[in-house]
């Protein structure tokens, strides 16, 4: 159904990750005849594709756009993951696991923490990753898809991907263009805002062509060509809480089956990513220019290389922060023009993500009700300030001294939010979720644990449960757990046989007679 | 319907033997409405659970009741087995493996086993054992399942078993069979009641005085026989003249020593020692003569040959060679050591329940109990005893062991005539033929005669359609495909990893 509001153009600005996830669902689910959704991409700015890791509700966004998750994975050379390893993080030499998915079951009502933190007030116990499916079918290299009808502890199995964003957004384009998206090729020279209302009216490309639009969607990266550029939004700046501020990113060539899983390994003033995916491997160094230079860092990131680098290094600078408002008058901003927080928790994709759903759900008519605008930017700043509380967490809870770097993070002051939920934590083991947050209790629990902060009591609803019926319950559940894993096939297998290739099975001799 | 149909089962005993039959009976008959199967075991009886060691037919019955082999494997703590290694028998210091699956390859329409006596006669060496994928796999520690996709292949044909813990394999039946319908009752049976005038078996009365009735009586209370002869007397045969061992000692022990997947015997002074190795320990036990050896000297021989600290005490289990005369009498069917027993050095045991119940649903009566019927289930499953005593007479007979007196005394035992005759009619040209329906097949007496030191003196005339070059460079392509095989597969832990079939207790010991 559409009437005279109807937002009969939407206009994309800009083509890479945020642009043509945006283009595939607005040409999806704005299918009413008279909407049509036009991208605007030079071929000569080159996209940041970052994100190659992803979390979990991604698989969301596929199957609301109805991508059969066997051909996005053969085409964007994905691999399958069941969480972060963080390595030297809560202290030189230590590593845990931020697992997708929960810890084992609760009890009558008393979360599986709990009754952990109990358990190992008495006696010595194996680390809390023993009771996640992910993390020992990760630590096994192993990987399996719960199917209909699988049972718990299988059904802990939650998984994202690491793939190549490039490949992504090609592999969105073609989706988006056959359902109807227009691709337009062209710079964005000047933008026209309409005197009265001081919406953006018109884009002017290089070539002189202009395009109206009722919507825009900047995903024009850093700059925000029309959200900050045009239309002057401002950004809150959050550097204070995270000072990294460069990057380089580097794929290299890899040898052995890809492992399920992130890695983040922890540097005097940085960190490095590495993501691996079926022909190679992502890397990347995040640092802080104020203590290492970029040639340093570009060092740095080429002597911690398995393999044989396969391109140039690529430099990028951002700022931590967020665009004041993610929606400014006709313009919605998505991805890197609405605030970057570094990917040390793969979160990048899931925000643009979010924001898609929610602009769908929010979606204006021309009259712009700023009711819906208000909506979303409130739902948009509670998603990035809980993103950039749980990263924010990981610099500050460590024992690390060794630098200058690492000093400033553990000693620096939180946002209340921040310090609130660490103190709840450190004082019985609490863990609250609120309304819209993005990582849920056991995430939490993951980091916290694993970067050493243990809560001097547990709750004393725990102590209610049967001491040895407990003690059985978790031995009896980490076995499950193991065995379950131990059924699985390997990662490379799985992909493998997914991709129809049949595993490299040894020629079996035979006699010629 | 047939009015005289049986009603009501009971099965009288809830070991191995016991549970095999209702996990079968109930998976068999139960679809019938109105049958219903009932076990009766007391828990102050123990089981004797012997037979941790299989052979494959054990996989028919498997796959009778819709098993699968994965989950099986990791609830009884099985390990796979690829065959029998044979220590000190033939003489002190030799070994052989009695390998399931086949040797080498049949040329010209000629067993193999003629080409490879040619071979020796031309002057090669090589071991019948290079021959065997079995044989050359197991002793490296390699498993892998048959390919029959792949019939060039000498995988095409692998054979394998289980080695497992009985009593988990009993309560792994014991759930099947009670999903299934099932009734256990716990008791212990104090009186027997038969009809005065037919003689059949009515009701048992237990202790407590609860009555069960049924209309055909399952006898697995092991030794004893408590209905087919302690209530219908049937009579022991008593072959102890031909396998004069009558004890045993059992002892599980911590996992040590290698981990290949076969069942190892050794012949000891007054006996021999079996070695079971499972997932998460290895059963043990010394199965001896008491008029050669004491208890003392036989648990002393035992504990100080294990590969591993001892689990537990010894167990000392006392029996005779021999077979109940009329293991069906009436309306009681004996299964298991009720019906007979020939000691393990085979792993028959718990074949020999399995092909008793074959044969009782072959013959499955109604209340008229056909006397036609019974004495063909006699018959039959008195040949089968008949058939294994034989082959187990073999390996005590074919010795050269003279180091005591229980080996002088086997040596010189005269063999039944079916031993002798399958050892004549191989020292002369080679010839092996399986008599009737016979469990072992030429493979396995070939194994044997020739495990044993036997030597043929010819070879089958035919095996010259072959040249005598042809011969020996079929015979070096045979071993080296064989051996070519082996070497791509999986060992026994990898297969097992790759299954996801390690038991709960295996992996727990490993984290």
């Amino acid at each position: 159904m559409s009437n005279e509001h109807t937002i009969r153009n939407v206009v994309i600005v800009g083509g890479g990750t945020a642009g043509w996830m945006a283009a595939a669902a607005l040409s999806r689910y704005l299918d009413n005849g008279v909407t049509q959704t036009t991208l605007i991409e030079s071929e000569e700015i080159g996209t940041i594709g970052v994100g190659e890791a992803t979390i979990p509700p991604l698989i969301n966004f596929n199957s609301m756009l109805g991508i059969n998750e066997n051909d996005f994975v053969a085409a964007t050379k994905a691999t399958f993951k069941l969480g972060i390893e963080f390595v030297n993080w809560g202290g030189i030499g230590e590593r845990y696991f931020h697992p997708f998915g929960g810890y084992a079951q609760d009890l009558q009502g008393v979360h599986f923490h709990q009754l952990y933190l109990r358990e190992r007030s008495r006696r010595v116990m194996q680390d809390i990753s023993a009771w996640s499916m992910c993390a020992v079918a990760a630590a096994m290299r192993r990987f399996g898809r719960p199917g209909q009808g699988a049972r718990p502890p299988l059904t802990g199995l939650r998984y994202a991907f690491h793939f190549d964003a490039g490949l992504y957004a090609a592999f969105l384009r073609n989706y988006a263009e056959s359902s109807g998206a227009r691709r337009i090729e062209g710079k964005v020279v000047d933008v026209k805002l309409d005197g009265e209302s001081g919406n953006v009216q018109s884009i002017v490309l290089a070539d002189g062509q202009t395009l109206e639009g009722d919507l825009f969607i900047d995903c024009s990266g850093f700059r925000g060509l029309l959200i900050e550029q045009a239309l002057g939004t401002g950004y809150e700046d959050w550097t204070h809480w995270l000072p990294c501020d460069r990057a380089i990113a580097l794929p290299c060539s890899y040898s052995g089956g890809p492992d399920p899983f992130t890695r983040s390994t922890a540097y005097a003033s940085g960190w490095q990513w590495r993501i691996p995916l079926q022909h190679r491997m992502g890397n990347g160094l995040v640092y802080s220019s104020a203590q290492l230079s970029d040639d340093d860092a570009r060092e740095l990131l080429l002597s911690n290389l398995e393999g044989e680098p396969l391109a140039e290094p690529r430099h990028l600078s951002f700022s931590t922060g967020r665009r004041k408002l993610a929606w400014n008058r006709n313009v919605v901003s998505l991805g890197l023009s609405s605030g970057f927080v570094e990917p040390l928790e793969s979160t990048s994709i899931h925000l643009i993500q979010t924001g898609i759903s929610k602009l769908l759900a929010l979606f204006p008519d021309r009259r712009f009700n700023p009711v819906e605008r208000d909506e979303y930017n409130r739902h948009m700043e509670g998603l990035f300030e809980d993103v950039r509380d749980f990263i924010i967490l990981h610099y500050n809870a460590t024992k690390r001294d060794d630098s200058e770097f690492w000093k400033y993070c553990r000693t620096m002051s939180l946002p209340d939010s921040l310090a609130n939920k660490m103190a709840l934590w450190r004082a019985k083991g609490r863990v609250f979720r609120d309304e819209l947050e993005l990582f849920a209790t056991p995430s939490w629990v993951a980091v916290m644990i694993g970067q050493g902060i243990i809560p001097e009591e547990y709750e004393p609803v725990a102590d209610a449960l049967d001491e040895a019926k407990v003690a059985s319950a978790l031995e009896q559940m980490r076995i499950a757990i193991l065995q379950t894993a131990e059924r699985l096939p390997s990662h490379a297998e799985f992909i493998a046989q997914m991709l129809g290739e049949r595993p490299a099975a040894p020629e079996l001799p035979e006699f010629v007679f | 319907m047939r009015e005289d149909r049986i009603r009501n089962v009971l099965i009288v005993g809830g070991g191995t033997a016991g549970w095999m039959t209702a996990a079968a009976l109930s998976k068999i008959m139960g679809e019938i409405p109105d049958v219903q199967i009932e076990l009766v075991e007391s828990d102050e009886i123990g089981t004797v659970g012997v037979g941790e060691a299989t052979i494959p037919q054990i996989q028919l019955f498997n796959s009778l009741l819709d098993i699968d082999e994965h989950d099986f494997v990791r609830a009884t703590n099985a390990t796979y087995k690829l065959g029998i290694e044979f220590v000190d028998w033939t003489r002190l210091g030799h070994r052989y493996v009695h390998p399931f699956g086949f040797y080498g390859l049949d040329m010209k329409g000629i067993e193999f086993h003629h080409h490879w006596l040619k071979g020796r006669a031309l002057g090669d060496p090589t071991s019948l054992d290079a021959y065997s994928l079995a044989i050359v796999a197991a002793l490296q520690g390699r498993f892998a399942h048959p390919r029959r996709d792949q019939p060039n292949s000498p995988l095409a044909k692998i054979s394998y078993a289980f080695q497992f813990d009985a009593s988990l394999y009993a309560r792994y039946l014991r759930r099947l069979a009670e999903a299934a319908g099932v009734i256990r009752t716990e008791g212990r049976i104090v009186e027997v009641v038969q009809a005065s005038e037919t003689g059949l078996v009515e009701t048992v009365v237990l202790q407590g005085g609860a009555r069960i009735k049924a209309d055909l009586f399952i006898d697995c209370s092991g030794f004893r026989g408590l209905l087919i002869e302690e209530t219908l007397k049937s009579g022991f045969e008593d072959w102890s003249q031909w396998l004069p061992c009558d004890r045993a000692l059992a002892v599980p022990c911590e996992l040590g020593g290698d981990h290949l997947p076969l069942t190892r015997s050794t012949a000891r002074p007054a006996g021999w020692q079996w070695r079971i190795p499972l997932q998460h320990r290895i059963g043990n036990g010394y199965v001896y003569s008491s008029a050669h050896i004491s208890d003392d000297e036989a648990a002393e021989t035992l504990l100080a040959n294990l590969d591993g600290a001892p689990l537990a005490d010894p167990r000392p289990l006392r029996f005779k060679a021999g077979y109940r005369r009329k293991p069906w009498i009436k309306n009681v069917v004996s299964l298991g050591l009720a019906a007979g027993f020939l000691e393990p050095l085979e792993s028959t045991s718990i074949h020999l329940v399995q092909s008793g119940i074959a044969r009782l649903m072959t013959l499955f009566p109604a209340r008229t109990f056909d006397e036609l019927e019974i004495e063909r289930f006699n018959a039959q499953t008195i040949q089968e005893y008949v058939d294994i005593r034989d082959f187990l007479v073999l390996h005590y007979k074919a010795t050269e062991r003279d180091d005591s007196s229980f080996w002088n005394y086997c040596r010189n035992i005269d063999p039944p005539a079916g031993v002798a005759y399958k050892i004549d009619m191989f020292r002369r040209n080679g010839r092996i033929f399986r008599e009737h329906e016979e469990l072992f097949t030429e493979t396995s007496w070939l194994a044997l005669l020739v495990g044993q030191g036997i030597e043929a003196a010819g070879y089958h005339p035919a095996a010259d359609l072959l040249s005598d070059d042809e011969t020996l460079e079929r015979l070096a392509h045979i071993r080296e495909v064989i051996a070519r095989t082996a070497h791509v597969m999986p060992t026994q832990d990898e297969f097992f990893r790759s299954h996801g079939s390690k038991s709960e207790v295996a992996l727990r010991r490993a984290s």
